[in-house]
């Protein structure tokens, strides 16, 4: 059996309750080409929650957060139909896309900082959406690596490039991008998958304080991750949503077996 | 012995022999030019090289006002070839990417690339010198810069490309818009190797001839007119080197040891510059 003792620790009571839905995933098919990689996915989103997505390797649990940007337009074979509505609207239809990625900000898998200083690496997005006096931007840029934990380590090297940090510090970093903006949604792609365990357990902490501020959606393949730092947990099987339940419930007591099977390690 | 063993070594000895033979073929030439020039271009070295204009026959003199037109016509052709090179680069490598047009533009640019010199600087004669009625430094400028554009297209569209997809992600991710994702992200991971590209470019028309006998000509006396015929280093050096005169011919192997030791130099800056090249 993996490590159970880990969710029960958690404050479980704070995250029962009536809980609004925030993003509202329904009838998601997508498709690359020809292969269907999502089968009518439904799957509601709570607000101010971590949600994490597990399962097997090429089950789509990337696929179907990066149709909740709709980052995955960049490739124009990729295309994805039925319904995802964030507070009401439908972003699948027409949307403003770079509001809607302002909304819902994305952390992938490697780190990715842009050739330029920590501070442009945080200004950039920031400067493009407000009008912002040089002291103001400051302060949300000094707020943002505040919250991402990342203030005390950089705060005298805000120009030296971002390209000098380690790998854990660039995913911060980027953490910090995304939610300069004020994002309502954040996605987090296995953010930790290419890290050492000790900036692995600094961006968990990370998550945990984010939690209740941002909708964090969370992909990841290391189920110890998911108990540790998410409220809900959907477990997804060759494009398909097979359970989606309270994460304490999921690693204790899961209704499908195919659940149970996964995170008894049976397979994946 | 082992036979086997023996022949095998054999024909590694021979294969080496041939390849460091090879080599040493090619060096000889290299450095027999290099040293040629050098040792015939010391000679007229000197601070009257770069003071003096061009000499009359049997006259002292330097090489100012050739120096001082090629630097002008090279500077066009970078203010009017790297934008354009640039911008195209960018359609490929971004906006076109894999569309039939980007590939035969991409194959278009080919041709251009190594297509001769001299059809590109009948091609401006026939454009720019003809309708004006005379020869310019502006029309030098262009035809070196019809030279560059395809090397700053070629360049920039493949260090462009280098850049991973998970960059263009996470800046679209952010909600920016393709232009900025392009100009504030992808320029400036790219920058390396479209700087590296232009400066590969000039090197290449540093030392072109051709396209300058037809456009920019010549002239003998100081003049900073673009619209004007002017002087500059490799035709003075064609023109010098053909010459019976003794003062001319060392002139020009004065020429050609500056504009070596330019491109040299050039081809280290783009070392340094290529050595920065590098994603994780």
């Amino acid at each position: 059996m993996i490590n159970l003792a880990a969710p029960t620790d958690k404050k479980s009571g704070d995250v029962q309750g009536p809980q609004q839905t925030k993003v509202d995933i329904s009838g998601l098919n997508f498709f690359y080409g020809k292969n269907q990689a999502l089968h009518s996915v439904t799957l509601p989103i709570p607000a101010n929650a971590v949600t994490a997505i597990i399962g097997p390797s090429g089950c789509g649990k990337s696929t179907l957060l990066r149709t909740i940007n709709r980052i995955y337009e960049l490739y124009p074979d990729q295309r994805a139909e039925g319904e995802i509505s964030i507070d009401g609207q439908n972003i699948l239809g027409k949307v403003d896309l770079a509001n809607l990625r302002r909304r819902v900000g994305m952390v992938f898998q490697k780190p990715t900082p842009f050739a330029s200083s920590i501070r442009a690496n945080v200004g950039f997005a920031l400067s493009y959406y407000e009008k912002l006096a040089k002291w103001q931007l400051d302060e949300r840029i000094e707020d943002a690596l505040k919250q991402a934990a990342l203030w005390d380590e950089v705060k005298d090297k805000l120009d030296q490039s971002a390209l000098s940090l380690s790998g854990g510090q660039q995913q911060r970093l980027c953490i910090a991008r995304t939610i300069a903006v004020k994002p309502d949604v954040v996605l987090f792609d296995e953010p930790t998958s290419a890290l050492d365990p000790i900036s692995t357990a600094r961006i968990e902490e990370l998550i945990d304080e984010l939690r209740g501020r941002y909708t964090i959606v969370i992909v990841t393949h290391n189920m110890q991750q998911a108990a540790r730092v998410s409220d809900k947990t959907a477990f997804f099987h060759l494009g398909e949503l097979i359970e989606f339940d309270d994460t304490l419930h999921i690693f204790t007591n899961p209704s499908a077996p195919k659940t149970q099977d996964y995170i008894t390690g049976r397979y994946g | 012995m082992n036979w086997v063993l023996f022949r095998r070594q054999l024909a590694d000895r021979i294969a080496f022999l041939g390849a460091a033979l090879a080599t040493l073929f090619g060096l000889v030439f290299l450095f027999w030019i290099l040293w040629t020039t050098f040792s015939n271009g010391v000679e007229a070295l000197g601070p009257k090289l770069f003071t003096q204009m061009t000499p009359p026959p049997g006259a002292d003199g330097g090489l100012l006002n050739a120096l001082f037109g090629s630097a002008v016509m090279i500077l066009v052709a970078i203010v009017v070839g790297t934008p354009i090179g640039l911008c195209a680069g960018t359609f490929l490598a971004e906006h076109g990417r894999n569309t039939r047009l980007a590939a035969a533009v991409r194959f278009v640019n080919d041709i251009l690339l190594s297509a001769p010199s001299i059809v590109l600087g009948l091609f401006i004669y026939e454009l720019i010198v003809v309708p004006m009625g005379h020869f310019s430094g502006f029309a030098g400028g262009l035809a070196l810069a019809l030279i560059l554009i395809p090397v700053v297209v070629r360049t920039s569209d493949e260090s462009l490309r280098l850049i991973p997809d998970r960059m263009r992600e996470a800046a679209f991710a952010l909600g920016l818009p393709r232009w900025k994702v392009s100009l504030q992200v992808l320029f400036n991971a790219a920058m390396s190797g479209i700087i590296t590209g232009v400066l590969l470019g000039v090197a290449r028309i540093s030392g072109e001839t051709a396209p300058l006998l037809f456009t920019a000509l010549n002239n003998q006396f100081w003049s900073s007119d673009l619209n004007a015929p002017l002087a500059n280093l490799p035709v003075v050096i064609f023109q010098y080197a053909m010459s019976p005169y003794k003062e001319w011919q060392s002139l020009a192997w004065a020429g050609a040891l500056v504009l070596t030791v330019f491109v040299l130099a050039l081809n280290l800056t783009v070392r340094l510059f290529a050595r920065r090249r590098s994603f994780k």
